[in-house]
């Protein structure tokens, strides 16, 4: 099975001196403490969260008004792949905002909408069961559920993409996912600023992991505009979270991020 | 608890990561990781699509860099098909230092071999989880490795 641009998992073999480190002590008593500088030399790419994670931690600190970061449906119907597969990606994550927000109606346009997108991208049969799943979990008011097939929904439609050879545009889906959390996350930490929320956004290794997978795009994604924007606005989002260290990023920087985030999704959705 | 592992392993298979070329048998070895994780899913926890498999030899180790997220609490969940094997997952944070609770446990049953080991985040950033064969009879053993949060 091919690897999928968020499932990119970094298994990095251990050279045998650390793992001596690691391992000293048997493994029901693992050691304390690790050289980790043994393995950020091999280190490549992240995971990437689905936006719901983050949403979740955001939860614990307070009543973020999702409903207010909740976007209408794009109306664009872009027709280059690479376009698609963005918009696609802004979409279910705008599903995972619509869930927090328990907005039904939401979830229900947004389940059309993803169809109508993976139809577009060849890939509609593997969808349209979690489609479904997701409307009809949304209308029982089973919202966990509507988060878990938001999930295999992307996971299928990137699976069908990288089937399909078209590992670029499953890439493309999970990157505008996250681009599309990260706005929302701004614009909550923003409405109620606190450091602690802020803290969030301390992801520099999914940013790396982006300009990674960037590079190594074909030349049909690479340079299409949209996603050139895409790429020079998320280059501009990691220099911003790098300038904050370890610290949670001031509400300057976050307003900086929510704004840069804001535009490239206006690009994409209009 | 089949019906509902089966339901798992349908949902999962096909998602994940592998690196080995044993497919069938990571496939399998996922499935048990997933068993594993049942009783977190029914606890209010939400599992993740993304999925890691491989297979290693015994004593060897791979590390997986993983963003977490401060506030929230991760079980991860490690499985094993290969009869009489030992696994292991433990996870440290980006300074080395050991973060998962006390709580982490390994298990061997007649048909394979499972591990657990659950994070409350205290900070956000990148971590790296450990998995590795303690102990076992094949040449290299494959293993499957998912994750819930809530």
């Amino acid at each position: 099975m091919n690897k999928r641009p968020w499932q990119i998992h970094t298994t990095l073999p251990l050279a045998a001196a650390l793992l001596a480190g690691v391992f000293a002590v048997s493994a029901q008593q693992p050691a304390q403490k690790i050289d980790v500088s043994k393995l950020s030399y091999a280190q490549s790419e992240v995971v990437i969260p689905n936006p719901s994670e983050v949403f979740a931690a955001l939860d614990k600190m307070g009543s973020p008004n999702w409903s207010k970061v909740l976007n209408p449906p794009s109306k664009n119907k872009p027709i280059h792949p690479p376009e698609i597969a963005m918009l696609l990606g802004t979409v279910i994550a705008n599903g995972f905002v619509a869930v927090e927000a328990k907005d039904k109606g939401a979830v229900d346009e947004i389940g059309r909408k993803v169809i109508e997108l993976a139809d577009s991208l060849g890939v509609r049969e593997e969808v349209i069961r979690h489609s479904n799943a997701i409307t009809n979990a949304a209308k029982d008011g089973e919202w966990n559920t509507v988060r878990t097939e938001l999930d295999k929904a992307k996971s299928s439609v990137t699976g069908a993409m990288e089937k399909l050879r078209s590992r670029d545009n499953s890439q493309l889906i999970s990157i505008t996912g996250w681009l599309r959390g990260t706005q929302a996350l701004t614009s909550l930490i923003m409405a109620d600023y606190k450091p602690e929320r802020a803290e969030l956004l301390h992801q520099p290794d999914i940013l790396a992991t982006f300009e990674k997978q960037f590079e190594t795009m074909g030349k049909g994604a690479k340079e299409n505009k949209r996603v050139v924007e895409l790429r020079e606005g998320l280059k501009k989002v990691k220099t911003i979270i790098l300038s904050g260290g370890t610290e949670p990023l001031s509400e300057k920087s976050v307003g900086e991020i929510n704004a840069i985030t804001t535009e490239l999704l206006k690009a994409i959705e209009h | 608890m089949k019906n509902f592992t089966r339901l798992l392993v349908a949902a999962a298979l096909g998602l994940g990561l592998f690196v080995s070329p044993a497919r069938a048998t990571v496939d399998d070895a996922l499935s048990f990781a997933l068993e594993a994780m049942g009783k977190y899913i029914k606890g209010g926890y939400t599992l993740r699509e993304d999925t890691w498999g491989g297979d290693l030899p015994e004593k060897e180790a791979k590390a997986i860099s993983h963003q977490l997220f401060k506030g929230n609490d991760y079980w991860f969940c490690m499985g094993s098909d290969v009869n009489g094997s030992k696994i292991s997952i433990h996870v440290y944070d980006s300074d080395g230092n050991l973060v998962e609770e006390s709580n982490s446990w390994q298990d061997q049953k007649a048909d394979g071999s499972y591990a657990g080991a659950e994070v409350k985040c205290k900070r956000t950033g990148t971590y790296f989880l450990i998995v590795k064969i303690e102990k076992s009879s094949e040449e290299r053993t494959s293993w499957g490795l998912v994750y819930s949060y809530k």
